[in-house]
């Protein structure tokens, strides 16, 4: 029988030393020095006092050289590429996989299943994620199956050959619908409401009593992706200690440690993460990723493994902003003072939980707004879906409850006829005002940063 | 296979490469010129920006083979080792590169457009830019750094903007 | 028609969270010449952290930015950090590095005391020099200590620390406590115009306003506002990933997924809100993440002053703020009497 693998490999080896001996041919030029040898330094970034400097980066001129090694930019001898099998369904039982076909593909040295991890799960405050869905898919991002192989195209190739076999389940993507009783659970729990938060200052209904008029309003928001312009990447060179050294774009790596230390049930000491250089993270690469699964594919392999994320991966299996649902309902005087405030956030926490708990807990205490806010009843529920899994971005739940509090703050100005700016003014906080937690504030510039803006944008003589 | 020879920053560079390889693919890994990234590979985002024959183009889209026998410029050809260019320089004096993914492609269609040495507006810039994703900046201060490069280039004055209240 | 219209948007954001530990460790090794080397286990992801950390050690040794050369984000080389999320660098990171700089700066004024004749605690560092307070004629260069230090002494100034934010765990029934050692604010105001044929709206300015502490680097801090801007407008108008029945991502490219570009970009005026907050390095605080968070509010709000509809799901896409308009303008028409 005919061993493909090899086959490709051997074709692959006669490529490479024919190459090999056309640059032996040419004349052995050194490659050219690419920047000016003379260092020209910004006077900023040589000046003492050093704080208030506008001072130049030293990593912004590699960039602009061309010089910054990405992950990307890195290759090492023998190095694979890995793709990932991505499920296709959002929700559905494994009942088989079948890597053997693609095992027979040109090029490919190793496939990996989620089976095959030591500890299968992973995230920053449940481990509910599966670094390789094995048993349930609960996202059509999810990964299935990963493959190493000589070149890219192979990889990908390889990975139209695996044959998964699905029971499928009932999808669940309106995260009001996911919260009812009756909804199917996505983790076998009792409830689809995995995390929840409430935070009770004042008394809200004497707050509404005292009130001269109530608004109430709903906000929703959509899902967002971070799109940094550097995809995920990692690459994993597993070596004769059993110590494995990764390069990856993770913005958290000691933690990020952590985490892959115990799916590989390995000690931390033998994994070193190196990440001199992310390009972009804005919370989407606080997690883990393929780390462990192109360790492993570097360990069963012997050669570095490569996995860098196609823009649809970036898209389909990172993590996004949350969806929120926000209901709001204020009460005020008719002067426009705020007197108390009942709001609730659904938030859909797609399909695992990653950074969730504490998008939930800063989108609660944020969502009264830079306002004094006496009675104050806030409840907040993340719910699981079938979709994208939802996790950290610019803000953690922020920007969703800013766009509420601020939008309904104009709708109580204009029907009370007050100036926007001014009813702001007249709720700031203040220096030792008291959060919705009752943490007392310091270094209070509400009222200052809305004045200095203001006035930048010339509001008060601002014509349409 | 096939071969290919480019004029690569001022070098004649050959490798045999199969024939559905890109300009992008070809520069990375058979010539080790880095510099141009792979953001999207379907010419969404502009981080393979290479100047082909003087034109910027995405060289995620183009195939090796369009561009034999062409002259191409990537980022590494720039600056010497006795001038660092104007337009890298003022992108690293106004801090316009963050995360710096985007830098080359960014610096690239730049350098295409300072040499059409035509009157430069503001919203002409943004234009020439807007086949560039930059994720970091909100392109602030990259188009600060287009413009002090053009001025210093060519001498000419891009029109400021009206000012606002101070 | 085109119309125009303003709008604000305000708001606050936590920094340095401590309702779980949330440390840093930081090491400064001052070299032979007075340059020193800092280790920090953060992650420089774009922002420019490593400057303004490099900033923050040269501050607290008398040196220039240029002075220090850091190595980061090696988790076999670089100490603990909890990672470059959360806006958290400049002030959990930055106090680490700010008190491990402060260990190493001690070696020195022990090294120089007698050197000068004084008690360590006369000296302070400044300038790339150590000298005695209020007798700035009475100083050594810091190199000629750091010489001294190494070589003469055997005190290599090597200063290691660690930082993490006090914690007050919250109440699990009321959510009261301290989770956040501090809080930023900030003001954004957009200008825009809306087509009431299209419903396609054109931000034309923003101003910005943000507090952070004291700006470590304030070309740096700008450059985090402006590309907060360009999030906040992408989440107010354009950005949404959409999906089938499925639960198939339709749009997973940046062809369908519509993030800003140059030209979707408004021009920007960004003010930094003079503050200084005692328990940050220097009294900075952060600017990351709340650049982004104001945005689409100061949108949705300017759109509502042009024409006169609230936007209450995002993203207001054209086709969002046409319906709107037609709605209003058909509530508009069932308000009027009956024609006879």
């Amino acid at each position: 029988m005919v061993d493909e693998t090899k086959l490709a490999e051997k074709q692959e080896t006669v490529e490479t030393l024919r190459k090999v001996d056309d640059d032996l041919r040419l004349p052995s030029v050194p490659e050219r020095n690419f920047f000016p040898k003379e260092i020209d330094i910004a006077p900023a970034r040589l000046q003492t006092p050093a704080i208030g400097q506008r001072a130049t980066r030293p990593d912004g001129r590699l960039h602009g050289l061309g010089q910054t090694k990405y992950i990307d930019d890195m290759f090492f001898p023998g190095m694979l590429h890995a793709k990932i099998k991505r499920a296709g369904v959002a929700h559905a039982k494994i009942k088989s996989i079948d890597v053997s076909e693609a095992q027979k593909m040109p090029g490919v040295q190793a496939t990996l299943i989620g089976s095959e991890i030591p500890v299968n799960s992973f995230g920053p405050s449940l481990q509910d994620q599966p670094l390789l869905a094995d048993q349930v898919v609960r996202h059509a991002g999810d990964g299935i199956a990963a493959v190493a192989a000589v070149t890219e195209q192979q990889a990908l190739d390889a990975l139209e050959k695996i044959k998964v076999v699905y029971e499928e389940l009932p999808p669940v993507f309106d995260p009001i619908e996911a919260m009812s009783e009756d909804a199917i659970k996505i983790h076998n729990n009792d409830s689809n409401i995995y995390a929840s938060k409430t935070i009770i200052k004042g008394d809200i209904e004497q707050g509404f009593k005292d009130s001269d008029y109530i608004f109430e309003r709903r906000f929703t928001t959509q899902m967002v992706e971070h799109v940094p312009m550097e995809p995920h990447a990692s690459i994993a060179e597993w070596d004769a200690n059993g110590r494995v050294t990764l390069h990856s774009s993770l913005g958290r790596i000691t933690l990020g440690r952590a985490d892959i230390a115990r799916t590989l049930e390995m000690p931390i000491n033998r994994i070193r993460i190196i990440a001199t250089v992310v390009g972009g993270n804005f919370g989407g690469k606080n997690e883990i990723t393929t780390e462990p699964i192109i360790s492993l594919l570097s360990k069963k392999t012997g050669r570095p493994v490569k996995c860098v994320f196609t823009r649809e991966d970036e898209f389909i299996s990172s993590t996004t902003r949350h969806p929120f649902i926000m209901d709001y309902k204020t009460g005020v005087s008719k002067e426009g003072k705020i007197l108390a405030r009942k709001v609730r956030i659904v938030c859909d926490g797609g399909a695992y939980c990653s950074w969730t708990e504490t998008t939930l807990g800063k989108a609660s205490i944020l969502s009264a707004g830079p306002y004094n806010v006496e009675n104050l009843h806030v409840d907040a529920y993340a719910v699981y879906t079938t979709k994208t899994v939802t996790g950290a971005m610019r803000g953690f739940g922020a920007p969703q409850v800013c766009f509420a509090y601020e939008s309904h703050m104009d709708d109580i100005a204009a029907e009370l006829g007050i100036e926007p700016l001014e009813i702001r003014l007249m709720n700031a906080f203040n220096e030792g005002s008291s959060s919705p937690t009752g943490q007392v504030l310091e270094s209070v510039v509400v009222s200052d940063s809305l004045i200095m803006a203001t006035e930048r944008f010339g509001w008060k003589e601002w014509q349409k | 296979m096939t071969d290919i020879t480019l004029n690569v920053n001022g070098e004649v560079k050959t490798a045999s490469v199969p024939p559905e390889t890109t300009l992008l693919k070809m520069l990375r890994e058979d010539l080790n010129f880095t510099g141009a990234k792979i953001g999207c590979d379907v010419g969404d985002c502009g981080a393979c920006t290479v100047l082909v024959d003087g034109l910027a183009v995405n060289a995620c889209l183009m195939l090796a083979a369009q561009a034999n026998g062409k002259e191409v410029l990537t980022i590494e050809g720039l600056s010497t080792l006795d001038k660092y260019h104007p337009i890298q320089k003022a992108f690293e004096d106004v801090a316009a590169l963050q995360c710096g993914f985007c830098g080359p492609g960014m610096i690239m269609a730049t350098k295409a457009l300072i040499d059409q040495e035509q009157e430069l507006t503001r919203d002409q810039i943004k234009d020439a830019l807007s086949g560039n994703l930059c994720r970091c900046t909100g392109y602030t201060k990259i188009i600060d750094g287009v413009i002090d490069a053009y001025e210093k280039i060519t001498g000419r004055k891009v029109p400021a903007r009206n000012p606002r209240a101070a | 028609m085109i119309h125009r219209g303003k709008g604000i948007g305000c708001m606050w954001y936590p920094i340095g969270f401590t309702a779980a530990a949330n440390p840093s460790a930081a090491t400064i090794k001052v070299n032979e010449d007075g340059t020193a080397t800092l280790l920090t286990g953060t992650v420089e992801t774009g922002q420019g952290s490593l400057t303004v950390l490099a900033q923050i050690a040269a501050e607290e040794l008398g040196v220039s930015t240029d002075d220090i050369h850091v190595v980061s984000a090696d988790t076999d080389a670089t100490p603990m950090d909890t990672g470059a999320i959360a806006s958290r660098t400049t002030y959990v990171t930055g106090n680490a590095i700010k008190l491990a700089a402060e260990h190493a700066k001690q070696i020195l004024f022990e090294v120089a005391a007698p050197m000068l004749g004084v008690q360590p605690n006369q000296l302070e560092a400044i300038d790339r020099k150590i000298q005695v307070q209020y007798f700035p004629q009475r100083s050594l260069p810091i190199a000629d200590v750091a010489l001294q230090a190494q070589f003469v002494m055997g005190r290599p100034p090597i200063g290691s620390a660690s930082y993490n934010p006090p914690t007050v765990g919250m109440d699990p029934e009321t959510g009261q406590g301290k989770p956040f050692s501090t809080y930023v604010y900030a003001t954004q105001c957009a200008e825009v115009e809306v087509d009431d044929e299209t419903g396609e709206v054109d931000v034309l300015y923003m101003s910005a306003a943000h507090d952070c502490g004291t700006a470590i680097n304030p070309m740096l801090v700008e450059g985090q506002i402006e590309g907060g801007i360009s999030m906040g407008l992408g989440f107010a108008l354009q950005e949404e990933m959409l999906f089938n029945d499925l639960g198939q991502q339709l749009n997973p490219n940046l062809t369908n997924y519509i993030m800003p570009t140059s030209l979707d970009m408004p021009e920007i005026d960004v003010d930094i809100v003079e503050n200084f907050d005692p328990t940050g390095p220097f009294g900075a605080k952060g600017v990351g993440e709340p650049t982004a968070v104001p945005t689409a509010a100061a949108i949705c709000n300017a759109i509502f002053d042009a024409v006169g509809v609230r936007i209450t799901s995002l993203p207001a896409t054209a086709e969002k703020v046409l319906m709107a308009i037609k709605d209003k303008r058909l509530s508009n028409q069932r308000a009027l009497p009956a024609a006879e």
